[in-house]
């Protein structure tokens, strides 16, 4: 039962990661996430070093976007052209956080800087989940609708280098979406994650596409960002396994039929309010690691400093 | 240095000297494959000539390719636990595993030990790259080993099949390094070497796990894009078996 990985030059249980792959697949099936933010810490977890790990998972989140971007395709709900801008500044958001990631592995802190951004990342979102989904589900019960507060858009109204996205029926600045992709993009290298989490409320809230586009678009742009980094880590950190991401790959998109399935019988806030609570326990969890006194304050690695 | 040594006790130990020792392993290559979750190797030997058993020790020592390590130590900052400080490590070996007749410090006196790097406690990094006082690194660095299985001692796991022919199991866990690994087998009178031999035994992954990791660093391009591909294939499989009908 036991496979050896190449680039991480470890044996793991095969079985294990084919799990972790369906169940993370499941969750993402479900929620319609991609499934990095999960699947990064789990595999820390389990033993992988973490450049690994991150740089890994990113094949995981191609591959489900993938599928999920062809499904949206056949529906003509994608937007190329935004799609396009945003990954003018997705590829320079990779760019620098690929050199970041080589930096901090250099000043060994790299482990530090994952937890973190990651504690950060998840506990603020967590936190806007649940007091949304609990709002809406309170609501619910007592019988009022909630209408969403327009948000005032006047100041990216005002910026120049304007474009019209006729997929989108808007005609705004490139500047907004070239700033989410370049941040989507440094934390995807950062983070292991698609960054579907922040891609699409920036979407719907920050720049007012209609929402039947956003779901399609956000694919594609993950699918371009995860590929982007994946070959960047590949040549710059030589920290992507290859068998690794075949596992995962393979668990992760039977999972995520089973997810979708499953998620279909749920309604949509009480999925929302159980993905804000397994966002918050990682991030916890990620937390405590942190603030927690290690057993052993020395650690050891192999590789040159 | 060690490598010097050994040969001069060898030209020493001629067929003169009363006693003598030929040594063996079990297998002198061994391949890493997809399914390896480590092995043993036999390592055999025949003293020549015995003498009085007494006084007689035997330790084999299989020590691995040397490999630079850094030691980093966490301090609380800020509520938080961040690497503060570092030590880096030259020359010491990347696994080290001790087989003996009896526990070492019974064998001999610590400084022949450390001339020949026979025991954990007695390697010593050939460069230490630090700010402070690096023992604190050194033994954590060790621990570390020992803890992965990757540094062992076992002392009185030396089986004697007769008065003269012995061997010992060594243990190669799934963790190892690859390169050239050395099996040195000691034979001790009192205190002293009087005879030692060394035998090469290569650690190497082999077929596909051999051209995966050459080719993540020798065409890390054509490697990441494979990746890409492989991914995007698979998503797009699943997309055909599961969505098409919906």
């Amino acid at each position: 039962m036991e496979i050896y990985l190449p680039v991480a030059e470890m044996s793991v249980n095969w079985l294990v990661l084919i799990a972790l792959g369906t169940g993370v697949g499941f969750l993402s099936g479900m929620f319609g996430v991609g499934g990095g933010f999960l699947m990064t810490p789990l595999l820390v977890f389990a033993g992988i070093p973490s450049t690994v790990a991150v740089a890994t998972t990113l094949s995981h989140v191609t591959a489900s976007s993938m599928s999920g971007a062809l499904a949206q395709w056949r529906k003509r709900a994608i937007d190329f052209a935004m799609a396009g801008v945003m990954m003018v500044g997705g590829i320079a958001g990779t760019l620098f956080g690929v050199w970041l990631f080589a930096l901090m592995r250099r000043q060994g802190q790299m482990d530090l800087i994952v937890a973190l951004t990651y504690v950060i990342m998840l506990g603020s979102i967590g936190i806007i989940m649940l007091r949304e989904s609990l709002a809406t589900l309170k609501a619910y019960r007592s019988g009022v609708t909630i209408s969403h507060r327009p948000v005032n858009r006047g100041w990216i109204q005002a910026l120049p280098f304007k474009l019209r996205f006729r997929q989108s029926r808007l005609y705004i600045s490139v500047l907004p979406p070239i700033a989410i992709g370049f941040g989507v993009g440094a934390l995807s290298a950062i983070m292991g994650i698609g960054g579907g989490f922040i891609i699409v409320p920036a979407m719907i809230y920050l720049l007012r596409m209609p929402t039947k586009v956003v779901m399609g678009t956000s694919l594609v742009q993950i699918i371009a960002i995860t590929a982007i980094t994946t070959v960047l880590q590949a040549t710059s950190n030589y920290a992507v396994d290859i068998v690794l991401a075949g596992l995962l790959v393979f668990g992760g998109v039977v999972g995520a039929q089973l997810g979708v399935r499953a998620g279909a019988k749920l309604r949509g806030e009480q999925l929302r309010l159980l993905l804000a609570l397994l966002v918050l326990a990682v991030g916890t969890g990620l937390l405590w690691q942190l603030i927690a006194t290690p057993a052993d304050v020395y650690s050891l690695s192999e590789e040159a400093p | 240095m060690r490598r010097a040594l050994l040969a001069a006790l060898l030209l020493f130990c001629g067929p003169a000297q009363a006693e003598d020792l030929v040594s063996g392993i079990s297998q002198d290559i061994i391949q890493i494959t997809s399914n390896y979750t480590g092995t043993d190797i036999v390592v055999f030997g025949a003293i020549e000539q015995p003498q009085n058993a007494q006084g007689r020790d035997i330790v084999v020592v299989v020590r691995g390719p040397d490999e630079p390590m850094t030691v980093r130590r966490r301090d609380r900052i800020a509520g938080v636990w961040v690497n503060n400080d570092a030590a880096r490590f030259e020359g010491l070996p990347a696994y080290y595993y001790l087989a003996s007749t009896q526990p070492i410090d019974h064998i001999a006196p610590p400084r022949s030990l450390a001339r020949y790097g026979v025991g954990i406690a007695y390697l010593f990094p050939s460069r230490v790259g630090s700010h402070h006082d690096p023992r604190f690194f050194l033994e954590a660095a060790k621990r570390h080993l020992r803890r992965a299985g990757l540094y062992a001692e076992s002392p009185g796991s030396i089986d004697f099949l007769s008065e003269s022919l012995f061997r010992t199991r060594v243990p190669v866990p799934a963790g190892v390094t690859r390169g050239q690994y050395n099996v040195e087998v000691y034979l001790f009178r009192d205190g002293e070497v009087v005879s030692a031999q060394s035998t090469p035994l290569f650690v190497d992954a082999t077929g596909l796990e051999r051209r995966l990791f050459n080719m993540a660093h020798n065409a890390s391009f054509s490697y990441g894009l494979a990746c890409v591909f492989m991914s995007m294939l698979l998503g797009w499989i699943s997309y055909v078996l599961f969505h098409r009908q919906e």
